[in-house]
């Protein structure tokens, strides 16, 4: 029966997925490790949110369950829409504004395992609140996803997770591009930049995010 | 391969609340064990061998029987319950067809409850027929696919575990205890919960059944009583799961009086496959999903924790949150690579801000937060489409600011207010 053996050695399985290990943002550039803490930071208008839709929309397309912590009430459905992110395959999970409840939410979805992503948004908190979390949190999700599939990605205006996150971008932006003249101006454009601050220096990837008016 | 000790069959008809009686009397004509299912009912024919002959003329016998009753339907014989169902089942549409265990070998895999990524797989290596993945050592197929698919196996090997129950009418199976003294903590009455769960577990799965849907009631003092409905979405027999469940919805809310008796109830309802896909996108298993919601729930409140819904209005939020759905995890029929788009996030709340206004033009915006010079601003927008409204009067920009960020800017009376961020 060996020619017909549908079975393949567990090792041969590893192999596999092992391929998939690796997300990949072609739009923009990004290549991300599923079973580790990514951070993405960044000030105002610098497209933390723009870029993290465009990887839920990736996975959420794919059929993989997202979780987002929303610590501050922000999320727009819309957006996310938008960025064609599939909303029936989201768990949304508001926290009010309340750090504490963050990061516990975020512990429960990490504990669940088999989330595709949990996107921890720490973006409208305080930053002196966020410098009083202690850093053993993030070792505990770092070990918690370790050999998962999971990819846990947490966005701030500072970097927060330390040596906890693999991979660490910043986030810059270099200007906006409007269109029309005087009082009659659209929005069309934020031309990004980002850096990984970790592992290599190069020099800043360029990126361009557009608005999208189809809805008006 | 199973002894022909036991043998079993099945008539699926078209119509059986029409013709349940005359089913249930062909049925018991053949056997004293009959069970009525939803589509047909099922007998013991076990020993019939010696009176009939073999298993062809016991199903002949029994069509035979159905055609002298003027009743449609179609007969399986075999020699495990399951077998018989689905051989019985897979020619509807036809009528006064009867089919044997022979027919079971040639099976197309699709009748089995097999997952649509796996049938993939089989397909793929030329695997189509029951007979054709009996070729397949078992143990490599356990291997492959995890001991679950073990369940697979007996099936197609005939021997399931699943029995004969003549239940007919049951739709639940109940468990009570009366406390000798009152407890005001439920957290105390968890082992005796758990009693109760292990019960029901095993009375339901002796009948071959599942549940997603067990009902606790609480006798309390003053001749109050408290009940809880408690469903999933899936059907399952993990106890502790339910355990974890039934403790964690109970803690929410909890009973206002000391507790004198504890009654529980699960309901019937059909077993979900027992294989899952092997190459199937990430997603928690569902008990894991609906016991973490649970506990968020529980954190952040329930009306915080669900899925997103797009409404179908133009407001300034045309969504809402679904607190009672759960991401499914499904794919898109259409996977489309979308360029990144400029996304909003909204300020809650929306932050004070003061605008200065020089010959119509915006010129400068001073918020608690920050404050800068206007470099770029389109507008006026309205958001909102209910022009009876209040909202109506509401009006926005898109305003760039020195040294900050891309907003918009909302103005509603005479109070401006930044009502979130283009990120």
């Amino acid at each position: 029966m060996k020619q017909l053996s549908l079975v393949k050695s567990l090792a041969h399985l590893k192999e596999e997925q092992k391929l998939s290990e690796e997300v990949l943002l072609e739009p923009i550039g990004l290549s991300l490790t599923r079973g580790t803490v990514v951070e993405v930071v960044g000030g105002a208008s610098s497209g933390r949110t723009s870029i993290l839709l465009n990887l839920i929309s990736k996975l959420t397309q794919e059929g993989e369950v997202c979780a987002l912590v929303d610590s501050a009430n922000g999320f727009d459905p819309r957006s996310a829409v938008l960025a064609g992110v599939e909303l029936n395959n989201l768990l949304w999970v508001r926290c009010d504004g309340d750090l504490e409840n963050a990061f516990m939410a975020a512990d429960f979805l990490v504990q669940a395992k088999g989330f595709g992503m949990i996107w921890l948004n720490l973006v409208g908190l305080s930053r002196q609140k966020l410098r009083m979390v202690p850093r053993t949190y993030w070792y505990r999700y770092r070990n918690r996803i370790k050999e998962t599939p999971t990819l846990f990605v947490v966005t701030a205006e500072d970097a927060v997770a330390g040596s906890a996150s693999q991979q660490s971008f910043g986030l810059e932006r270099r200007g906006a591009t409007w269109s029309g003249m005087g009082r009659f101006k659209l929005l069309r454009e934020l031309d990004v930049t980002w850096r990984s601050r970790k592992h290599f220096f190069g020099p800043p990837v360029r990126t361009k995010v557009e608005f999208d008016y189809s809805d008006v | 391969m199973p002894t022909r000790s036991k043998l079993f069959a099945c008539i699926i008809s078209p119509d059986v609340k029409r013709d349940e009686e005359v089913l249930l009397s062909i049925a018991y004509s053949f056997a004293y064990r009959v069970e009525l299912l939803t589509d047909g009912v099922l007998f013991d024919v076990s020993g019939l061998e010696k009176l009939v002959g073999n298993t062809k003329a016991v199903a002949r016998e029994v069509l035979k029987k159905l055609k002298e009753s003027n009743v449609s339907g179609n007969v399986g014989v075999a020699a495990s319950i399951d077998a018989a169902l689905i051989i019985a089942r897979e020619n509807t549409g036809l009528d006064h067809v009867a089919v044997t265990d022979e027919k079971f070998h040639q099976l197309h895999l699709s009748n089995l409850e097999i997952d649509g990524d796996t049938l993939g797989v089989f397909e793929s290596l030329g695997i189509s027929r029951v007979e054709e993945l009996q070729q397949v050592p078992s143990d490599e197929l356990v291997a492959r696919y995890g001991q679950d698919f073990q369940n697979v196996i007996d099936m197609i090997n005939q021997s399931t575990k699943r029995q004969l129950t003549p239940n007919i009418k049951e739709k639940n199976v109940s468990w009570s205890y009366e406390l000798d003294t009152a407890v005001d903590d439920f957290g105390q009455l968890i082992f005796i919960l758990n009693r109760a769960l292990d019960d029901l577990v095993a009375d339901i799965s002796t009948r071959a059944m599942s549940t997603e849907q067990v009902d606790i009631r609480f006798k309390l003092e003053k001749k109050s009583e408290k009940s809880y409905e408690i469903k999933t979405s899936f059907p399952t027999l993990d106890k502790n799961f339910w355990l974890k469940l039934v403790n964690l919805r109970i803690s929410v809310d909890p009973p206002q009086a000391e507790i004198l008796s504890i009654s529980v109830v699960a309901h019937f309802t059909k077993p979900r496959p027992s294989q899952t896909g092997l190459y199937a996108a990430s997603k928690p298993q569902p008990e894991s999903l609906l016991l973490t919601v649970g506990k968020i729930k529980k954190l952040v409140n329930e009306e915080n924790v669900g899925v997103p819904v797009m409404l179908e209005q133009r407001l300034e939020r045309p969504f809402a949150l679904d607190a009672d759905k759960l991401p499914v995890g499904r794919e898109s029929k259409e996977q489309k690579l979308v360029p990144p788009v400029i996304a909003f996030a909204y300020y809650d709340p929306p932050i004070p801000a003061e605008i200065f206004v020089r010959n119509r033009q915006l010129i400068y915006l001073r918020t608690p937060e920050f404050a800068g010079r206007v470099l770029a601003y389109s507008g006026v927008w309205r958001s909102n489409s209910a022009w009876w409204g209040k909202s109506w009067r509401v009006h926005e920009w898109h305003v760039e600011i020195e040294n900050a960020g891309i907003y918009r800017l909302q103005k509603k009376g005479d109070e401006w207010f930044v009502a979130g961020e283009f990120d």
